[in-house]
């Protein structure tokens, strides 16, 4: 059983998707913990801009940020730290450097790394995958969480201890010229050794009032696929 | 003169216009269409202080700047010396007469911050001598106290003076208030704060020499706050804070200069490496250390156990390490890119943030309720000016959206809402609307028949 999971208005729907779910599933469980940012760790997030990836992972960062100060590495200068507050990070614990250079991306990475608990990083189109693996040893050997998001391509394979990719994205609250966007369900495809290798569907709520969660009891089942 | 946000200078013309300081810039831009207002430079400010600072320094030793336009001197020695506190003063207000267009404001108190509240108070050029620091206070308006959450607090509850404040049961108002209802207390009830009796740790002073005597400003600047970093980071260590801070800076061709800064708050990091800066600009645009910075060395002049209160789950090396990391960064790409944010008033999203660079204190922001904002949540990117997007419209209704390369369907919108804009600078209105796409949702503006894309919900 295999749910798709296409950008394209012929998608099933979200309540779709959930009966399809409940019917045909039979691991249920969702692992609450998916979305937690360990020492040490890192996140991909692979996806095109609009579908909700960045405040996935402003998501992540808010529970180091009660810690310690979090950086965001913004290579393009357009995040808004208005999203970073009301996905929970408090305003004094965030801070980003914007309009990164490609030649200087590197060595800003890395020179936050030792220090910052949390770093959420775009990845500027350009950057050798060389590059992003020695980051990543990095930020594992000084137990520095790391996000990345790609920029244009994808990271080099087996960089993350969790790769998210995003599915399609409904918006509700909008409704042709009247009221507003209000929540987002979101799909994620998840992979890498946080599942144990195993790729899984998920669905993640973004209702703008907190950090994204994973949607309890709603989760498609393996796709009996393995990660390398 | 403003700061990003408000007035804090106006001449005769714009008074006249209605503009008054402590005023919205907005509000000010609205009364005078036509007028210029500069944006506020307070190293500027100080190095131009920096001469009556000197002429005081002359009469009177360790003087204590807390801000340009402000300084503190302990009069108690010198006034023996010139036969008393009227000549005293006398000779100090002289010396200032020729300094400045606007006669010096002198209040003299047993403490700092009853001479400053009478300096406030007396007309400029007039000099207002407190006797009794505690019945001066009683008169004074709550506002005095600088926290200004405590004071809307204070004035919610009916207390308008300091004195009505000092009539209160101390140990009521710690238990309700805590360390910042003590301070305040004892403020209003003419006790200023005093130092702890805690030994000043003697390694606790921090010196930098530089082989290649420092003469560009932004170098300055990066030595401010390297020091500062340091001293703030090893009173961090001692569980302690210092209110009071001595900058010594050393020419390479000889004289040495003192300052002492003061701040009724203990000196964070960023409000220390601002002073430190502040100064050292002063000295060196006013020719004060001919040859060029030499020597760097500051350290607390007092010390107390006021230091910064910690989150319950806060890591205090965590936290540290994580400043230090943010100053490598800042070396790689300049100050300007490694910024912090604060929620600020505003309808868009770009206006809602207001940035400043990481180590500098941000200003005061307005919190005045902003009906008309666009709603929440909030797109997570903004580009920094907004960007031409093709959309196709039928009868009013958007269809199509070019993003990148494609055209992708409009899938449901929200809005129009109409931004009547600066319509005195000759701004034009603007409809905004909420667009979803299959590739995600995006805010758009529409104005003068051409549409830009505003955010991406992303």
């Amino acid at each position: 059983m295999a749910v798709a999971l296409a950008n394209g208005t012929d998608r099933p729907s979200r309540d779709d998707l959930a009966a399809l779910i409940a019917t045909h599933t039979t691991h249920l469980d969702v692992p609450q913990t998916l979305l937690r940012l360990d020492p040490g760790k890192i996140v991909a997030l692979e996806g095109a801009y609009g579908t909700g990836l960045t405040r996935v992972g402003l998501s992540l960062l808010v529970e180091p940020s009660r810690r310690a100060p979090v950086a965001v590495v913004d290579a393009r200068g357009w995040l808004s730290p208005l999203a970073a507050w009301e996905v929970g990070i408090e305003p004094g614990r965030l801070f980003v450097i914007r309009e990164v250079e490609l030649a200087e991306w590197s060595q800003v990475v890395a020179a936050l790394l030792p220090g910052i608990g949390a770093v959420y990083a775009e990845v500027p189109a350009g950057i050798s995958d060389g590059a992003v693996r020695r980051l990543a040893a990095i930020a594992r050997r000084e137990r520095s969480a790391m996000v990345l998001r790609p920029m244009g391509g994808r990271l080099p394979a087996g960089i993350g201890h969790l790769r998210i990719r995003a599915g399609s994205v409904e918006w509700e609250g909008a409704d042709r010229g009247h009221g507003r966007l209000g929540r987002r369900a979101l799909v994620i495809e998840a992979s890498g050794k946080a599942l144990g290798g195993m790729e899984r569907a998920f669905e993640v709520e973004d209702d703008g009032k907190g950090a994204v969660h994973l949607v309890e009891r709603l989760a498609a089942p393996p796709s009996r696929r393995f990660a390398g | 003169m403003a700061t990003s946000r408000l007035v804090v200078a106006a001449n005769r013309l714009a008074e006249e216009a209605g503009v008054q300081l402590g005023m919205a810039r907005r509000a000010a831009e609205a009364l005078c269409p036509g007028g210029v207002i500069l944006d506020q430079d307070l190293a500027a400010e100080m190095a131009r202080f920096e001469p009556v600072v000197r002429s005081v320094e002359d009469l009177v030793p360790r003087v204590e700047v807390a801000a340009s336009g402000l300084a503190f001197v302990e009069v108690s020695g010198a006034m023996q010396y010139y036969g008393g506190e009227e000549l005293l003063i006398e000779r100090i207000a002289k010396e200032l007469a020729d300094l400045s267009r606007e006669p010096p404001r002198l209040g003299v108190a047993n403490g700092p911050f009853a001479a400053r509240r009478a300096a406030e108070l007396t007309e400029p050029g007039g000099v207002h001598a407190v006797v009794d620091d505690a019945r001066f206070l009683a008169t004074v308006g709550i506002e005095a106290l600088s926290n200004e959450d405590l004071v809307a607090t204070f004035r919610w509850l009916g207390i308008t003076t300091l004195g009505e404040l000092s009539r209160l049961p101390r140990p009521t108002v710690v238990s309700r208030f805590g360390q910042v209802g003590l301070m305040a207390h004892r403020l209003a009830s003419g006790e200023d704060r005093s130092a702890s009796p805690r030994p000043l740790p003697v390694d606790l002073a921090i010196e930098h020499r530089f082989e290649e005597p420092i003469e560009v400003l932004e170098r300055a600047a990066f030595a401010a706050r390297a020091a500062a970093a340091e001293l703030v980071g090893a009173l961090r260590e001692h569980g302690s804070a210092t209110h009071r801070v001595e900058v010594v800076a050393e020419a390479a061709d000889g004289p040495e200069r003192v300052r002492v800064w003061r701040s009724q708050d203990p000196f964070t990091e960023s409000m220390l490496a601002e002073r430190v800066w502040w100064q050292l600009r002063a000295w060196i645009e006013g020719g004060g250390v001919p040859g060029g910075l030499a020597r760097l060395q500051i350290s607390p002049a007092d010390i107390s156990g006021e230091g910064r209160q910690l989150g319950f789950l806060e890591d205090t090396v965590a936290t540290i390490e994580a400043e230090r990391a943010l100053a490598r960064a800042q070396a790689i790409v300049g100050p300007d890119r490694v910024l912090g944010a604060q929620p600020s008033g505003g309808r868009t999203p770009s206006e809602r943030v207001q940035w400043h660079r990481w180590g500098e204190e941000p200003e005061p922001v307005e919190t005045a309720p902003w009906p008309g904002a666009i709603p929440s949540p909030s797109p997570a990117l903004v580009p920094p000016r907004r960007q031409r997007v093709d959309i196709e419209w039928d009868a009013g209704i958007p269809t199509r959206v070019r993003l990148r390369s494609r055209w992708e369907p409009v899938l449901n919108w929200a809005g129009p809402w109409r931004h009547t804009g600066r319509w005195w600078d000759g701004e034009p209105a603007a409809d905004r609307f909420q667009l979803v796409t299959s590739a995600g949702a995006i805010l758009c503006e529409v104005s003068a028949e051409a549409a830009y894309l505003v955010g991406v919900y992303d």
